[in-house]
């Protein structure tokens, strides 16, 4: 449950951020999330690699799908990955290890006191 | 150590931000990958809808509102209420569209490629540098600034261009630049006489100087004026008007010829495609249906796309035009508006010539000019290239122009040196012609406007409602000696030197001649009465017989009739070779696949239509024959000129025994029938081949295999079209050029109608569906309706939206 709420807050948070801001407040955001959600290293990863990927293809399947896939179609050729798999693994490792770096910080702070 | 694992993954993240946020080339260049991929502002922004904007901008700098009605293929119509607003709204529209082109463009033009694509560009751009290219532009800037209306437009275009590209953000940046990761530069009226020294490099580069001279080394006088005559004398000259020269004609004094006494072996800066030229005619009322005049352009140049045209129509009190304007210049360059339409094609003229020049010593500091020693200019050119050192090139300059061959350049010793004169290096103000046409009403505004006109020399045709014609070959020709401009030119003598200009009122024009119709196909300008010498690299000799028999033909012509015309393919230059080549053939040594062959070509109507296999053959014969007659030029360590295929053909026909028809590599000695069975041999083997490896007939337009290019090279943006015609048909498509423009005007009384058609789209976007959506309309040789209205709600039935432009602040 608690995977759940983290990787949606993941995805609202990064989706408020880049609506307004460039693409890598999106780690800024999963980094606070993985700080904020007190999981273990390697789920909060996870929660950020899912939260940036699924946002990230969810608008891009939206963008596609509304545009009859005319410039997907064309960029994909200039690729030798799918475009819509690199995305999300470009974007997905991103928010992953921003969301890691958010729990090991926390952790650090926890040991302290 | 939960601090270092902390430390090392906040590291790693930081690190894997930066890395895919900039730029790589491992190669092949790779774009900043996750700005790029990023839905919420990269490359999917770039995605779009059918149907056209609807907005309101609000815009510094414009004095009040403008309306803009977008038609059905997203050709805008601009209504403005003053000039300077509507100049204004060009730029800024024609930005929105095609903005990654007009830079990219005006880049190439300038000679910095490489900043955007990298080292391997470097060459050219020195290239570009060592030709004068911005040198040329900034001498025509100054004479623009002199001229308050020149100055006027390049000054509000530019700053139309610039509210654009101020308003971008990365989300709305055209797509290209996401992929190369740059952004725009601010626009300047430089840029736009960059664009024009662009298109005249295209159309004046195509010298064959340095292979002329050494063909007059090599083969002597004799065979030079066979195989390269200045004169084919075939067709009618675009202007036939005998003895009707009644002026002086400025003379010079007679110098003997002085050629260097080296070959020249310099590796040449590519040369345009002679298959870039075009058509224009105009035909007078007396041979039209409704008695109105009609007039036609279609310029063939290299097919690209974005495509080098947009359409658009621009409106304000005084002023009412429409058709193909230049991305990145102000105006229309091949249109119409309410009384007169004007168009295009290439006068073909030798406007380059090379001096050679001698230093004092390796300071090449001072140069000799008769005896005396002159002061060099020296000019360092930067070339930035992108994630490279920059490059440092030292450009000299003599009074003839920039040393664009030495031997750090292209060049074959220390001792050759050739300084490069342009007739577009002059000062120039072309865009007051465009702007003045635009404007004109009669036939006395088209001749004033030309006046204006310096480079490239074009061949304007006009035609006007109230039922006037003409054909004027304007531009700035040097007063030649004869054979002078033919060959490399001593630059130790000013007598050599480009001496006096033909003045405007004595170049080749004339108004509503008897034949009813007036034409230019880059054929051979002028009748032999004319006064002044004429040369240039080439003429056409095929496009223009066929275009001037049909209009002498044809009575009670119709557009349609027209946009017929512009789409014929009928191959002039098969038909009057091929019967004799298959009768030179001997036919009972023949293979089964050259008896099929033979077949196909024996009854061929002479169309390269889509379907024709016949066309391919004939193509693959040309192919096979032309470098095995040619072998002495094609195979010599000396740079050589090619023959004109019309030539070629003429001396299979006339002198089958000359010497060039033997084939060096065999021990036998050939005559013209012994290559032309080879070569028939060889032909056939090459479809065979074809057929095997594409497992498809060779029909024409399959063999042809057309392609319009996307201008960054990028495959996926780019289109294989399946299209007749070709280089010296009047449908002169060919793999690579063809009409870039299509235009069809009828000046009637009542209203001007016009049609128009170019292989690409409005949008420069690749994501936009009106990136391409030209293309098929075009290779179906279909037009679309130019939808000429005078005013924004006379537009409203035939809009697809409206936008306005409003002044800021009120």
């Amino acid at each position: 449950m608690k995977f759940i709420i983290q990787t949606l807050v993941t995805i609202a948070g990064c989706f408020i951020a880049q609506y307004f801001l460039p693409w890598w407040t999106m780690a800024i955001v999963a980094f606070a999330v993985g700080y904020y959600f007190n999981n273990t290293g390697f789920i909060s990863f996870i929660v950020g690699f899912l939260g940036v990927g699924i946002l990230w293809l969810g608008m891009a399947y939206y963008i596609d799908s509304t545009t009859q896939s005319i410039i997907t179609e064309k960029v994909n050729r200039l690729f030798p990955v799918n475009i819509f798999v690199l995305m999300v693994i470009v974007g997905g490792l991103v928010g992953g290890f921003a969301a890691l770096t958010g729990t090991l910080v926390k952790g650090k702070k926890l040991a302290r006191y | 150590m939960q601090y270092s694992k902390a430390l090392a993954s906040l590291v790693l993240t930081v690190a894997l931000v930066y890395a895919l946020n900039r730029s790589w080339d491992f190669g092949k260049p790779i774009p900043p990958l996750a700005k790029f991929l990023d839905p919420f502002h990269g490359f999917w922004k770039n995605a779009e809808t059918k149907g056209g904007p609807s907005e309101n901008n609000m815009l510094a700098g414009l004095k009040e509102e403008i309306s803009i009605v977008y038609d059905s293929t997203l050709v805008p119509h601009l209504y403005a209420k003053n000039e300077e607003d509507l100049f204004f709204a060009q730029g800024y529209i024609t930005a929105r569209y095609r903005l990654w082109q007009m830079e990219f463009q005006t880049h190439a033009a300038a000679g910095r490629i490489a900043e955007i694509i990298g080292a391997n560009a470097i060459d050219f751009d020195r290239g570009q540098r060592r030709l004068g290219m911005v040198y040329a532009a900034q001498n025509s800037l100054v004479e623009m600034e002199k001229d308050s209306t020149a100055k006027m437009i390049a000054h509000r275009y530019s700053d139309g261009v610039n509210a654009y590209i101020n308003s971008l953000s990365y989300e709305k940046l055209p797509l290209e630049y996401k992929l190369l990761n740059y952004w725009p530069e601010q626009w300047t009226p430089l840029k736009s006489g960059l664009l024009l020294k662009y298109m005249a490099k295209t159309l004046n580069i195509g010298d064959k100087d340095f292979e002329m001279t050494n063909a007059l080394k090599l083969f002597g006088k004799e065979t030079l004026e066979i195989l390269y005559p200045d004169d084919e004398h075939v067709g009618d000259p675009i202007i036939d008007n005998p003895n009707g020269w009644k002026f002086k004609p400025i003379t010079l004094d007679n110098v003997p010829p002085a050629l260097p006494k080296d070959f020249a072996q310099i590796k040449q800066i590519e040369k345009s495609s002679s298959d870039v030229g075009s058509n224009n005619w105009a035909v007078s009322g007396s041979k039209t249906s409704t008695g109105s005049p009609i007039l036609c352009n279609d310029p063939h140049l290299e097919l690209n796309l974005p495509s080098i045209w947009y359409i658009i129509h621009l409106n304000a009190p005084g002023f009412n035009a429409m058709g193909a304007s230049l991305p990145g210049a102000p105006a229309v360059i091949s249109g119409f508006n309410d009384s007169i339409a004007w168009g295009e094609t290439n006068a073909q003229r030798d406007l380059v010539d090379w001096f050679k020049i001698e230093f004092k010593d390796k300071s090449r500091n001072e140069y000799l000019s008769d005896g005396q020693w002159k002061a060099t200019r020296k000019v360092i050119e930067k070339i930035s290239a992108k994630d490279k050192a920059d490059f440092y090139d030292t450009v000299i300059y003599t009074h003839h122009g920039p040393i664009t061959y030495d031997e750090s350049y292209h060049g074959d010793s220390e001792k050759n040196h050739y300084a490069f004169r342009w007739i577009a290096h002059d000062p120039s103000k072309e865009l007051l012609t465009f702007y003045l046409l635009s404007k004109g009403k009669n036939h006395k505004d088209y001749m004033n406007a030309l006046d204006h006109y310096t480079s490239p020399a074009q061949n304007f045709v006009f035609a006007c409602v109230n039922g006037d014609i003409a054909m004027r070959i304007q531009g700035k020709y040097p007063v030649r000696r004869k054979n002078e401009g033919r060959f490399v030119l001593d630059g130790t003598k000013t007598s050599t030197e480009w001496q006096a200009f033909i003045p405007n009122d004595q170049n080749i024009t004339y108004k509503n001649p008897g034949r009813g119709f007036v034409s230019s196909a880059n054929q051979y300008p002028v009748d032999d009465s004319y006064p002044y010498y004429v040369t240039s690299t080439n003429f056409e000799a095929y496009r223009n017989r066929r275009i001037n028999q049909l209009l002498s033909d044809w009575k009670s012509i119709t557009p349609y009739d027209m946009m017929k015309l512009q789409a014929d393919n009928f191959n002039l230059k098969a038909s009057e070779s091929l019967p004799g080549w298959l009768k030179m053939l001997d036919s009972a040594k023949l293979t089964n696949e050259e008896k099929m062959a033979f077949q196909k070509l024996k009854t061929w109507d002479f169309n390269n239509s889509i379907s024709s296999e016949a066309a391919s053959y004939y193509e693959a014969w040309l192919r096979s024959i032309y470098p095995m007659i040619w072998d002495e030029v094609f195979d010599s360590k000396i740079l050589l000129p090619a023959p004109t295929s019309y030539v070629t053909i003429k001396l299979i026909k006339e002198k089958p025994e000359l010497s060039f028809f033997d084939i060096l590599s065999t021990p036998e000695k050939e005559t013209a029938v012994d290559v032309v069975r080879k070569s028939f041999s060889e032909g056939v083997k090459e479809i065979e081949k074809w057929k095997q490896e594409k497992k498809k007939d060779p029909s024409w337009a399959q063999f042809k295999d057309s392609y319009i290019q996307h201008l960054a090279r990028l495959e996926p943006f780019s289109y294989h079209v399946l299209h007749g015609g070709n280089g010296s048909i009047v449908d002169a498509h060919s793999k690579r050029n063809g009409p870039s423009w299509r235009m069809v005007v009828s000046l009637e009384k009542n209203g001007v109608k016009a049609w128009g058609v170019y292989p690409g789209g409005q949008s420069g976007n690749p994501g936009s569906p009106y990136y391409n959506n030209m293309i098929d309309v075009w290779t179906a040789d279909r037009y679309l309706n130019m939808h000429f209205n005078a005013s924004a709600e006379q537009m409203k039935p035939f809009a697809l939206s409206s936008s306005t432009l409003k002044p800021q602040g009120k």
